[in-house]
């Protein structure tokens, strides 16, 4: 009864790859924010730093374990009714920090497996000949450390990639909003969707062909 | 790439990503679905539609800058509570529970909450029939308040969706959906989905502006409505009417 309409997909191709670039920069942004907070939580949970080990371990706690897109609700439409200043947040921003705190809890808890995932025995030996807790970190553990994290790293950015498309609700277009908004206008929902979802997966193979390459790299090292 | 890297752009792309919204003197945000033909709909990347045109028209008369936020049905009132859009333009119903919270303009389309079927299912002539049938209504739409007060409600199956409703309806998924009739008859004549109407429209809607009941929603409800006044007399209203629906449904 329906047949898929080439026509309209290759009408609509254009214009949601006008909204791609939107949907990989609030996604570049959150993961690079969410490294830095990630690795934050990271070594205070490492060193048990007193105090800030227990709020991190709330913050890891409650980020992991509450819905993005309840977590975007909330900081979206349910603080600024408390907090007025925050409507000054706009939807891309709310978008990156909303990326940027679910996604520091998993990526935390990753890196931190990977810090302890360096044995023991290079902490003392590096501890043995005078190094300070700084170098021992900067020159030791987070080279290893890093090998060891970037896969699972990069499987929360190609998440994180994918979890863009709730920007919509928040007012956003990215590609999946402007998908819904071509397909209720056109109500060629199969074309319309199928063409996102094979965009979605094209970004998504190019990732996981760098993260190839970026594993073979971090390899060298250990290659004989 | 090694972490302190890493961090480094990261550092960067927070500092990018801190972009502040700018303020709003003489602009009027007008949130919208962008989902709801013919009211308001993208095709081809631009956003259109009967209340796209009636807005405009309203910025031309108050002499303000329109500015359209298009987000998903269900997130508009919490933009509009939130104080980032100053109205919402998507046939919004005049109802006691929304004129608690929100001050509205005058009605500027009348119309009729309509229960539309799969083509060919003889089993529902209308809403009388939708006694244990499962319905289909949009998230935060008050069609689903009016199937509730029907005396058989308890025996309806209501089904609440964010988008969407006439596709489950056309793949027979759900037995009906009810939403307004000049919608549901633009859509069955346009699109491609085998849809018909069951029996006459059960209720009367009227459809407004709403603004936050505040001092500044209040003044600019006034200066809306006043727009919405001048385009009535000098007939703009009906003309984008009839361009949208070849009738003038901005009357009762």
């Amino acid at each position: 009864m329906h047949v898929l309409d080439l026509d309209y997909m290759l009408g609509l191709l254009p214009i949601l790859l006008g909204y791609l670039p939107l949907t990989l920069e609030m996604a570049g942004a959150g993961m690079l924010a969410a490294l830095v907070l990630a690795s934050l939580l990271a070594v205070v949970r490492v060193q048990r730093t007193p105090g800030l080990n227990a709020l991190a371990m709330l913050f890891i706690s409650f980020f992991r374990g509450t819905p993005l897109l309840v977590q975007l609700f909330l900081f979206y439409y349910g603080l600024p009714q408390i907090l007025t200043f925050l409507v000054a947040i706009n939807g891309i921003t709310a978008t990156i920090l909303g990326l940027t705190l679910h996604f520091s809890a998993y990526m935390a808890e990753s890196i931190r497996a990977a810090i302890v995932g360096v044995d023991r025995s290079q902490t003392e030996a590096a501890l043995s000949i005078g190094m300070t807790q700084g170098q021992l970190m900067r020159r030791i553990i987070l080279p290893q450390a890093t090998r060891v994290a970037t896969p699972t790293l990069m499987n929360y950015f190609i998440d994180m990639i994918k979890s863009t498309s709730l920007a919509f609700t928040l007012g956003v277009t990215e590609l999946m909003g402007a998908t819904q908004k071509e397909a209720a206008s056109s109500f060629l929902y199969f074309e319309a969707f199928l063409l996102a979802a094979i965009i979605y997966w094209i970004v998504v193979e190019i990732l996981s062909w760098l993260q190839r390459r970026l594993e073979k790299r971090l390899n060298r090292a250990y290659q004989r | 790439m090694s972490l302190r890297h890493f961090m480094q752009y990261a550092l960067a792309g927070l500092a990018l990503s801190a972009t502040a919204l700018t303020a709003h003197a003489d602009t009027l945000r007008v949130g919208m679905s962008g989902g709801y033909y013919p009211f308001t709909f993208v095709e081809q990347d631009e956003l259109k539609g009967f209340e796209v045109d009636v807005m405009n028209a309203v910025g031309e008369q108050t002499g303000d800058d329109v500015e359209f936020v298009t987000a998903s049905f269900s997130g508009l009132a919490g933009m509009l509570d939130a104080k980032r859009i100053d109205t919402i333009a998507n046939q919004i119903t005049i109802t006691p529970e929304r004129q608690d919270k929100y001050v509205f303009t005058e009605p500027y389309v009348y119309d009729g909450a309509q229960v539309v079927i799969r083509k060919g299912n003889d089993a529902i002539q209308g809403v009388e029939n939708l006694k244990g049938k499962t319905v289909a209504v949009n998230l935060g739409s008050n069609y689903e308040e009016l199937l509730r007060e029907l005396p058989y409600a308890d025996d309806i199956d209501i089904k609440t969706y964010e988008s969407n409703i006439e596709q489950d309806v056309a793949l027979g998924r759900a037995d009906a959906f009810v939403m307004d009739r000049i919608s549901a008859t633009q859509v069955i004549k346009d699109k491609p989905l085998p849809l018909e109407l069951a029996g006459q429209p059960f209720s009367r809607i009227e459809n407004a502006l709403p603004f936050r009941d505040d001092e500044a929603g209040h003044a600019l409800r006034d200066r809306v409505n006043e727009a919405l006044q001048a385009l009535r007399e000098n007939g703009t209203l009906k003309q984008i009417s009839e361009k949208w629906f070849g009738t003038d449904v901005t009357t009762p």
